[in-house]
């Protein structure tokens, strides 16, 4: 049973069931974040053999709360030439642009937010809104770096979304569904089923087409990478540069909204390659629930599988950034538009052969 | 088109290789200390702040000279002859009351020049370096045992003493006057 | 009034209040954003109609691509190359008579219509197979010709750009 239709039978009302539905992923995003900035100090911490915070609650833990409040505290400022009103609306934009994502992820078999059609379809759609958020912002706060870091950052994300494109439309060949909770309910909890290894495609195709498979996965894997805006593509926001990109003259909760829109948006991605390659909610080992004969728990042990395949992703992300440096412009275009661009075509080619024979 | 899929296979390659070594890095040890807890053992002839071990000073005043800074302030009293200011640790008798022994540690430049020239060796560095402090009249270090009452009654004591001399000495010839004045003016300052 | 018409008149408000917006606004930037609201008010249109392919698409193509394009044009024109970008009225009287001649059509168009509902939209379906199926059988001619164009464009734009 999705929560949605158990909201509809406490409340008797559409409208009451659906806001609460729409809000269950702020519940989860929220401590994600705050969880996500404590396992980045960590693990950049021991990567490079420190031990990172470890004052505030035993090892720390409680340091990102400690940031939170912070940032709550602090003065709101608004630079005295910024354009107020653009200015103050490109967080809450951005936010939107990677809240809206959420809305077709499912997070395990019983929740979903809009159980749409063509989810992959509107994943790509919505994040022309954090396109437009980031340049709202850049222009905005009337400061050269931002601009430069607001430009810099769309035309990342506006090249990176064509391989990411070519990536989920070879999916589409194979899969013949753009609906994610579809997609995750198909691949099983037999890990085998699983769109890495081929999917649940019969015959020899299976096989042929496991190698694809894997390209794939490595392309969006690092497209999915440079939308976020993470190192080793890193440049809208290059400290080195551009003091901190295109949130550099904010301060304040319109910080903390950026910040959590940031680490929203890694959870998002990681969320969706393994909803499209790693089975989503799925277990890769059989159900305890099912085992014991215990309905309920499936829904459970399905949201853990999908929040430590997504924990597990964004680590890979964090782990990628205390290894790489970061590229440089020309560097991140041939990247994109010379290697991962034809590469995805090339194997979209490949894929689509396979799959009509 | 083969330098194309060497690059491909080098840059894969290189991520793995430096993901494998950032990988490493996660189960070795922190090399960093927990400083307030943990605190790194000091060198052997460290220098920090100075500490003047008050029993062994004898107000020479030759560190007060040295310092290249002059950060350190010292006053003296000569002591009667009916005074004990007690010896120094190698036994040599004390001759003044030092009543002033301060020292700017906000000044001190550590370069130990003070130490070297101290006869009884009772100006040294020691290893303590947590010494900040919110306000910066509290780097001034003051040293003197002595409380104020006691250097009052030192100082008032040595005028008497100078005064009783300087009457002892114009008593007999009360001609010179003005030099035995002008000598008890200066004993007194 | 259901959530349905609720949901009809609140996309309309935001398509009118927006598109007002992007016509009267002197600040290039200000329209360039405006107009993002307007393609995302069709948008929902489109999605209420029961063409969520299309609503997607336009939100694809509209704000991801030709907004991000026309907020980079008047970035990099108007802020970095530090170019005026005239904003004001000019051509009044060519302008009312287009626009008459427009409104009407439109006007009559509108109102020789006879408007029914159509069936589906009282259940709608995914319109993704039908038209892939359409576009790829009955206009296969069409779309292949559309490629084409897109692709001489693309060829040219590149050709431009070199010069």
């Amino acid at each position: 049973m999705m929560i949605y239709d158990f909201f509809i039978s406490i409340f008797h009302n559409e409208l009451i069931a659906a806001f609460l539905n729409s809000i269950i992923p702020v519940a989860f995003i929220v401590p994600f974040a705050l969880f996500a900035v404590y396992l980045e100090r960590k693990v950049s911490a021991h990567m490079q053999d420190r031990l990172g915070p470890m004052r505030v609650g035993a090892h720390g833990w409680l340091q990102s709360f400690a940031d939170i409040l912070k940032l709550l505290q602090k003065e709101d400022i608004v630079a005295a030439k910024a354009d107020k009103k653009l200015f103050n609306i490109a967080p809450v934009l951005t936010f939107v642009g990677c809240y809206a994502v959420f809305a077709v992820i499912p997070f395990s078999s019983a929740y979903i937010g809009a159980n749409l059609d063509l989810g992959l379809l509107y994943i790509v759609a919505v994040s022309g809104f954090v396109v437009a958020g980031i340049l709202m912002a850049g222009w905005g706060s009337n400061n050269k770096y931002s601009l430069f870091g607001a430009v810099r950052s769309a035309a990342q994300i506006v090249s990176y979304e064509i391989p990411t494109t070519l990536v989920i439309i070879t999916i589409i060949i194979v899969t013949k569904s753009l609906n994610l909770y579809d997609l995750s309910v198909n691949q099983t909890s037999n890990m085998f089923n699983w769109m890495i290894f081929g999917g649940y495609v019969e015959g020899w195709h299976k096989i042929a087409l496991i190698p694809f498979m894997f390209i794939g996965f490595i392309i969006i894997y690092i497209s999915t990478l440079a939308e976020v805006n993470r190192t080793p593509f890193d440049i809208p926001e290059a400290e080195s540069e551009l003091v901190a990109g295109y949130h550099t003259e904010y301060s304040g909760m319109k910080f903390a909204m950026f910040f959590l829109a940031e680490y929203a948006n890694m959870f998002a991605v990681s969320a969706i390659v393994s909803a499209i390659f790693l089975g989503g909610f799925q277990s890769p080992f059989g159900y305890l629930g099912s085992t014991l004969n215990l309905p309920w728990l499936i829904p459970i042990e399905q949201f853990f599988w999908f929040a430590s395949k997504g924990i597990f992703f964004v680590f890979v992300q964090m782990w990628l950034r205390w290894t790489l440096p970061r590229l440089r412009v020309d560097q991140l275009m041939a990247m994109c538009w010379k290697y991962l661009i034809p590469i995805a075509v090339v194997n979209l080619l490949i894929v689509a052969l396979i799959m009509v024979l | 088109m083969t330098t194309y899929f060497k690059n491909i296979y080098s840059a894969l390659y290189t991520v793995l290789v430096g993901m494998k070594i950032t990988f490493k890095h996660l189960f070795i040890p922190a090399v960093t200390i927990q400083y307030p807890e943990v605190k790194l053992p000091m060198a052997e002839r460290v220098r920090n702040r100075l500490y003047v071990n008050m029993d062994d000073c004898i107000g020479c005043d030759q560190c007060a000279r040295a310092c290249p800074v002059s950060c350190i302030t010292i006053e003296t009293v000569k002591s009667l002859p009916t005074d004990d200011p007690g010896k120094t640790s190698t036994g040599k008798k004390k001759a003044l009351w030092v009543t002033r022994f301060d020292i700017d540690i906000a000044k001190c430049c550590f370069c130990q020049l003070c130490v070297f020239p101290c006869p009884t060796e009772c100006i040294y560095m020691t290893d303590a370096y947590e010494f900040a402090e919110y306000n910066r009249d509290n780097l001034v270090y003051n040293f003197a045992t002595l409380t104020p009452v006691e250097i009052e009654e030192k100082k008032v004591n040595f005028a008497k003493m100078e005064a009783e001399k300087a009457a002892a000495k114009a008593a007999p010839k009360p001609a010179t006057l003005p030099a035995s004045e002008k000598h008890s003016e200066g004993g007194a300052a | 009034m259901t959530y349905y018409t609720f949901a009809f008149y609140a996309f309309a408000a935001i398509i009118l209040l927006s598109a007002y917006a992007v016509v009267t606004s002197k600040n290039v930037i200000y329209s360039a954003f405006s107009l993002m609201l307007t393609f995302f008010g069709v948008a929902g249109f489109y999605a209420l109609l029961g063409a969520d392919f299309i609503a997607i698409v336009q939100l694809i193509v509209y704000v991801g691509g030709i907004l991000t394009l026309m907020l980079f044009g008047v970035m990099l024109t108007n802020k970095i190359t530090e170019t005026e970008i005239k904003t004001g009225v000019f051509q009044v009287l060519p302008a009312s008579i287009i626009i008459g001649m427009f409104s009407g059509v439109l006007i009559a168009s509108i109102s020789n219509n006879r408007w029914t509902v159509a069936e589906k939209l009282n259940n709608p379906q995914n319109s993704l197979v039908g038209i892939g199926s359409i576009l790829m059988n009955e206009y296969i001619l069409i779309f292949e010709l559309l490629g084409v164009l897109l692709l001489i464009a693309l060829i040219g734009a590149a050709s431009i750009a070199r010069k």
